[in-house]
Parts: structure tokens; sequence; C-alpha cells
């Protein structure tokens, strides 16, 4: 309108300086007792046209890109509960727990409700280099929603790189179209995703190896293995201490049985009575154990060699769990109820990362049971190796419905207080799959 | 009224360090379930440890005090508390004067002081005193509007151009003889106006339309005789008279009605939050709104949530389009389904037609069934390919379109001069998200 432009226009100028412009309002009343003040009439002729302008306006027309609607969605939506305990974890509750509700989600053929994907996107996008884990679970429980999504705006553009693609995504695409090619291919067919890597492996530079090797840890299998053991001769060192760290995760691996023959040599069962562990912990790091992924680590004080502590733990960390309770005869609880003597603290970090990595519940269990339970220093304690630590891991990747809380919460000092978060995280989860294994229908 | 102090002032009154601890702890909105002020008077009821609350009063001409709490310190920690609570802001100007017992107690003072007639009993001289007050305020009211049209018509005799300029003190100064004026809804928009120029692109046409509005409403006031009853309640309500809610309730018709809950929007403005919540009548087709504050950091009122539905009476204030109302009294609510969603252009010619009745008139609630899209700014367009722009401060819109998914949803919002800023959507199970 261009009355009000030229109204605007002399306000802007100020009537000391330009005239008032002529203002034909269609339908006017005449300004009564029009002020002589130009600036007046200037402000008169605007409060008409303003509520001219608000009560006349016309509606836009909705262009082009109204036009494309998101597919149908294939899988189901999350429960309720599920749906609020996600908005929770992106507010930053327990915020390191949303890779495993995603991953559940996505296992058990759920989406996430639409409402609280522009959330998980923006947080999955600022998650990239650290972990393109949350991204590939992003687009696998994220629905066509979250495909949908992406194509309006760039910055979630990620997403459709797990989408199935042609060749032309591995071929021509960039890191992340060939991550995210890689990854589907994987999930669909295992074997012909490690053939392409296998195929692709001597053209490759280190950070690509290191891409490589994550997307294999997705479905392991012990048919992996050559390709994993060939990547512990690797110039780079990333390259090499991923594919030991999956190789110890793979019982039956050539690793696993060399590190259990190793650790057969450190810890045996003294049968008393009284029953107890013996511990001999390894003296020196062979060129063996490096090729195994083991770094030694100087000793607290001079001349005394390396750290025999962090030795061992690393020898009982890659060494199948099962190990033990075959050559014992024992269930783990039983081993664990054994004197430690001053070696506990080593034993259940090592134990716990080998249970955690090999994913073996009963001892999963039956370490954090026993920290719950006689959270006590002598399991718990300082020697070099974080106790506390290990249990926050633990409370991360035991079932829940595997736990009973015993009275280790009442323990005063930094040892209650991981005792208190175990619990805690361990709530949070128990509920959080119960609630994604619920289906309340209502959608 | 008095000039703010400032609390040193106030504290400095106090007989001793734990009456000064008492009082700063007391000096909080929720410890005072009512409270107010007129020129020169501060009064107030504190929740206490007794079941009546105590009433408290200070004369800030003395300054003198009266509460009806057994201390024997003077003043004692709830008059300190309200002094307190008045040099933050938070002892609104009361249009309707004070309480019977703070304005016996003023009159008796001012009877014993020789300033009125004497031989008079303070209770008898209460609707004098009142209309005295309230007379005096019309006045300072008139003119303080005279002056702020003074200063609007020189913003545009001299040029918006230099307000790109100008710093915040440009629009605060005048704002603050606005509230020297009792006109405090007045000096609020004056201060919102000081960020207009920053406001990107057309921020010229914006400015001259606030201007030309707040020019209306002060000619508005002065014509007082020529305006029909409710433009003139209106205008009343837009200066920043306020009207008690007991005088609502006495003076207004219940409307009963299933009313359901649309959505609502907080703001926080100069320590006070505010939360406008936005209700449809299913049988009367009535808009309503729903004001309720609590000083900064404190909760709001919960009990109104989107996509239920109450049974209540609600009074509206009067005014030319009445839209605020009170819930008078609530019979039920229960969970309700998406409300029927309009075209655009019915929610035009609706804003248009309540326009017509009240100029100022710059938000209005809407309920559409409309689909989302970014082309690039986020539109919203109905099934007759109309469509209408978000507030450009309302956000990317990413939850409204990843709830439609490209496909039409029931979205309620308020509809702006700037555009529509979504509250509530409804998703594909019919219920309420709050945006």
């Amino acid at each position: 309108m261009s009355a009000w432009q030229d109204l605007v226009t002399a306000s802007l100028l100020g009537t000391e300086r330009a005239a008032v412009p002529v203002i034909p309002v269609p339908g006017s009343p005449r300004l009564d007792g029009a002020p002589a003040d130009p600036a007046a009439l200037v402000l008169d002729h605007a409060a008409l046209l303003t509520a001219a302008r608000r009560g006349g306006r016309q509606p836009g027309r909705a262009g082009p890109a109204a036009g494309t609607a998101a597919e149908p969605e294939t899988a189901p939506v999350v429960s309720r509960a599920a749906g609020r305990r996600l908005a929770r974890l992106l507010g930053g509750e327990h915020a390191e727990l949303l890779p495993e509700w995603l991953t559940t989600a996505a296992g058990r053929g759920r989406r996430v409700p639409a409402v609280l994907l522009p959330a998980l996107l923006h947080q999955a996008r600022r998650a990239a280099v650290a972990g393109p884990e949350l991204q590939r679970l992003t687009a696998a429980a994220g629905g066509s929603r979250a495909r949908w999504l992406a194509g309006l705006n760039a910055e979630w553009s990620f997403v459709l790189a797990y989408a199935p693609a042609d060749e032309d995504a591995w071929r021509l695409g960039d890191a992340a179209q060939r991550r995210g090619y890689l990854a589907a291919l994987r999930a669909r067919d295992p074997g012909a995703a490690r053939e392409l890597i296998a195929a692709s492996w001597d053209a490759a530079g280190p950070g690509e190896r290191v891409m490589f090797l994550g997307a294999i840890a997705d479905r392991l299998s012990l048919a992996d293995e050559p390709l994993l053991d060939g990547a512990l001769d690797d110039r780079h060192t990333g390259v090499r201490t991923t594919a030991a760290a999956l190789l110890a995760a793979l019982p039956g691996s050539g690793l696993s049985a060399r590190m259990a023959g190793l650790a057969r040599e450190c810890l045996w069962l003294d049968p008393g009575p009284p029953a107890r562990l013996v511990v001999s912990p390894p003296g020196e790091c062979s060129a063996a154990m490096r090729r195994d992924g083991i770094t030694p680590v100087a000793g607290a004080r001079a001349g005394l060699g390396v750290n025999r502590d962090l030795l061992l733990l690393a020898v009982i960390a890659r060494t199948p769990v099962r190990t033990w309770t075959d050559r014992f005869g024992m269930r783990p609880a039983e081993i664990l109820d054994l004197p430690p003597g001053s070696w506990a603290p080593v034993l259940f970090a090592g134990w716990s990362r080998a249970a955690i990595s090999q994913r073996d519940q009963e001892w999963m269990a039956a370490l954090t049971n026993l920290a719950l339970t006689r959270g006590l220093p002598a399991w718990l304690g300082p020697a070099g190796v974080s106790g506390p630590g290990t249990l926050r891991l633990l409370a991360r990747h035991v079932d829940p419905a595997l736990i009973t809380p015993g009275p280790g919460a009442g323990v005063a000092g930094p040892v209650g207080a991981a005792i208190r978060d175990a619990l805690d995280t361990l709530r949070f989860r128990y509920q959080m799959v119960r609630e994604l294994e619920d289906d309340d229908g209502a959608g | 009224m008095a000039e703010r102090w400032d609390r040193a002032r106030v504290l400095a009154l106090a007989p001793d360090a734990s009456a000064q601890r008492a009082a700063r702890s007391l000096a909080s909105r929720p410890s005072w379930p009512a409270a107010g002020s007129g020129p020169d008077l501060l009064w107030g009821e504190c929740r206490g440890s007794a079941s009546a609350p105590y009433q408290t009063a200070v004369d800030l001409s003395g300054p003198a005090y009266r509460c009806s709490c057994p201390s024997r310190k003077f003043p004692c920690k709830h008059a300190l508390a309200l002094l307190l609570l008045w040099t933050d802001g938070m002892v609104p100007p009361e249009a309707g004067g004070p309480p019977g017992w703070a304005a016996a107690w003023l009159a008796g003072r001012e009877a014993r002081a020789g300033r009125s007639a004497p031989g008079q009993p303070g209770e008898l001289k209460d609707p004098k005193m009142a209309a005295r007050r309230a007379g005096q305020r019309e006045a300072r009211v008139a003119s303080g509007l005279a002056e702020l049209d003074r200063w609007l018509c020189d913003q545009v005799r001299q040029g918006l151009a230099v307000s790109q300029q100008a710093g915040y003190r440009h629009w605060d100064d005048i704002a603050a003889r606005m509230v020297d004026a009792q006109a405090p809804a007045v000096a609020e928009r004056l201060r919102g106006l000081a960020a207009v120029p920053h406001s990107g692109p057309g921020w010229d046409g914006r400015l001259l339309e606030e201007y030309a509005l707040l020019r209306l409403l002060a000619v508005a006031y002065r014509r007082q005789d020529g305006l029909p009853p409710p433009l003139w309640e209106t205008v009343r309500s837009r200066v920043g008279f306020s009207v008690r809610q007991a005088d609502v309730l006495a003076g207004g018709e219940p409307v009963r009605d299933h009313w359901q809950v649309l959505g609502r929007r907080d703001t926080d403005q100069d320590r006070v939050r505010a939360r406008r919540t936005w209700l449809h009548g299913r049988t009367t087709g009535r808009p309503a709104l729903v004001l309720s504050f609590a000083p900064a950091g404190s909760d709001l009122d919960d009990s109104l949530t989107a996509g239920t539905e109450t049974e209540a009476d609600l009074v509206f204030y009067p005014g030319a389009v009445p839209l605020r109302a009170i819930v008078a009294a609530r019979h039920d609510t229960v969970r309700s389904g998406p409300p029927g969603g309009d075209t655009v252009t019915g929610l035009l010619a609706r804003y248009a037609a309540a326009l017509a009745r009240d100029p100022w008139l710059d938000s209005w609630p809407a309920v559409l069934e409309v689909t989302p899209a970014r082309s690039p700014a986020p539109v919203v367009s109905d099934a007759a390919g109309d469509a209408l722009p978000l507030h450009p401060e309302a956000g990317p819109g990413w939850t409204l379109l990843a709830l439609s998914g490209g496909h039409p949803v029931t979205v309620a919002a308020e509809w702006t001069p700037r555009g529509l800023w979504p509250l509530t959507a409804w998703d594909e199970g019919g219920r309420a998200v709050p945006l």
C-alpha cells in the first residue's frame, strides 16, 4: 500500500523536513477538529491506516514447498511412557543412556514420537565428531518422519546417509555418506560389508580404517576375525587398538585364547581350605602382548619396571570371563565370594571390563551385586584403578532385572555415592526397558 | 505516588538487625496474598502464624506504620517487608483505592494531624476519600497522556530515523514519566518499543504503528465523553487502570460453558512473570483470556492445561471486545480432543470484526486446520491454499513441522500483526502438544 509507505517515509524524515502526504483513506470519517500540527496529522492518518491494514489483511498463497508430505510410517511409535522418558534423556537426564534407548527402540521395531525428533536430530548433529553411532541410531529409530525432516534441514542430512542407497554413495560420496552406506550394508548383509571393507582396506587411510572397524563392531562375529587379526599389524596405533578391543570382545578369537593362556599363569584357585584366589601378575610386557593391544605403563617408583597392576588388569580385561567359571567349576557369584586378597580392586575392574565387552550378563550381574551389597573398599577401594568408574560402567550395561539392591547404598564417602548413582542409573534403565517393551496402543 | 525508595533507605528504618533479616525473608509476593498502593499509601495482608492474615499499612508521607501483628518492634517486620516489596515494584497501584481498614487508619491520621475537617470519625470519610484519590489519579493520567501526546508528535516531527541510534534510555525516560502519571500499561508498552528499531526490515513502519496507536489512546482518553461505555473501559484498561477482581465478579454476568483450553504463553516482564491462557467456549463460541501473575522465580498457576476442557463460570472484564476473564467457579475438568479448526480467511475475518471494536487489539486466539511448511520462512497454509507467516520471534517451528509431517494439523495460536505465534498442536492421537 503506497499511501502507508508515503506516511512511513514522511515520519522517518520528520515533518520538519518532509511534507505530510495526502492520504485517501476510503470511507474514513473526516478528522474532526483536525490538528494543525503536521506531526499529529501523520500520527492520526497512521492510526487509521494501521487499523485498516490489520483488519484488511489478505492471506498469502502457499508456495510449492508445501506440497510434499512424509511417507507413511512402517514402524509403530513407542509407548507414551517411553516417549516421556526419551524427552527426559534429551533434556540431559542420564544423557549417556540415549544410545541404549534408541538401540532398544529400534531393536523392537519402534520409532521415536514425531514431536521429539527435532531435539533428537539436534543432539545427534552435535555428536557428529564424537559419536557417529548416535547418528546411525537416530536414523534407525527416527522413522520416515526423520528422513522427511532431514530433507528440509541441511544440518540433519546425516539421516539420509543411513537410508538404503545405491553404490554411488560409496564410490562418490563424502565420508558421512560412505559411513552411512557401510552401516546400512552391515545391518542388511554383514558378510557383504566385510568383503567390501577387505577389498577397500589397502586403499583407505588410517581414519577411514578406524571407521571401517566401527562398522564391523555392529553384528561382530568370528567370521570377522581374520580381517581384525590382520589389523593388529597396522602401522597406526588407532587402528591397532580398535582391532584389539574388538577381538577381545569376541570369545573364541585367537587373541582371547592368547590372553586366557597368559591369565591362567596369573590367577589360580588354591582349594584350601579355606579356598582362596592366588594372584601373580605378569612381570613384563612381551612383544606378543604389545601386538595384542597392551601398552606397558611405567611403575610408580623408578626402577620397578612396568606397572604390574595395570598389566594384570589389561590381561584379565581381554580374557574371556568364561575362562574362570569353566576352570574353577564355579558360578561367577561363587568366585566373587572367595577371599580376594589385596588384588581385589584389579580383579574387579578387569572382570568388569571383560564382562561388559563380552556382554556376559551373569558376570556383570554378579559383579554389580557384589558392589551394591558389599560395596567395600576391599573391592572398590583405591589401587590405581577407579572402582566407582567401573561401577558406573557396569550400571550402564548390566541387565537391571538381575540386580538386587543391597545395603551398600548406606556406605559413606565416595564409594557410597558411587553406589547410589549406580542404583539410580539401574532404576532408570529398568523402567526405560519396561516402557519400551510396553505397548499402550494409544500411539 | 511517591517516588520509589531504594532498599537501603527501607532497611535503615529497621529497629535492629533481626528485624531486617525477618523483613527480607517476608518480602516476597507469596507471603502477601493481597497488596496494593495508592498515592503515599501502601497496604497489604501478610500470611503469618495466626489464622487471620496481618493487616499492614504504611503512610509514605510520614512515614507512619500500622500493623495488626502483636510485635512491639516499630516498625515491625511486616511493615518493612511491605516497603521492600514496594521498592521491588511488586506492590501494584490499585485504582479502587485502599480497603476499609487502611482507609480508616489513614483518615484517622489525617484527622489527628489536622489535615482534614475535625470532628468526623474516619470510617465515615471513606467514600469521600476514595473519590478524592480517584479524582487525583484521573487528573494525573490526563496530564501524563497529554505529555505523551506531545512527546509522540515530537518524535514524528524530528523523524523516526534518529531512533535507530537512540538507546533504551530514550523510551525508558518517557516510560518512567508514565509510571509517575499512574499509566502503567502505557509505560510497559513504551518500554517494549526500545527493541523495535532493531527488529529487522520494516521496523520503521512498526514503530509508526505503535506511536500512532499510542496517540490514538491519548486522544481517546481525552475524549472520554464521546466514547461508548465499553470502549471507555477498553481505553482505561489499556492505560493501566486495574479493575479489582471483586468488582469484576460483582458487576459481570457469569458465562457458563465448556471451556476448551487452547494453549498458553508465558512472558517475563520486569520481575513479574505473566501467563496468558486462551480458552474457547464450546457452546458460546466465545474466546477468553485468563491472565495469571507470579514474581520472577516462582511457579505460575498451572490449573488450566492445554488439551483439557473445563466446565466453568467465567466472568469477563468490561470492554469493547471482552476477552480477559476470571474463572469464577469451576465444576468439572475432562480431557478433550482437538477443537474444531478454522480457515485462514475465517480467522482474518473474525480478527477484523474484533479490531473494528477495539483498534488496539493485537493478539487474537486462532484455531486453524493447517499444514506447516518453510518457504524458507515458516508459514502455515490451509486446504484452500491461503497462507499465514509465523511470528518471526516464535522460533523456527521445527516441532510443528515434525508433528505434521507435511499433513494438516490442528494448531492453536495467537494471531498478531507480525504473524502467528503457535501455542499448541494436536498429534495424530488427538493429544495436545505444547509448542
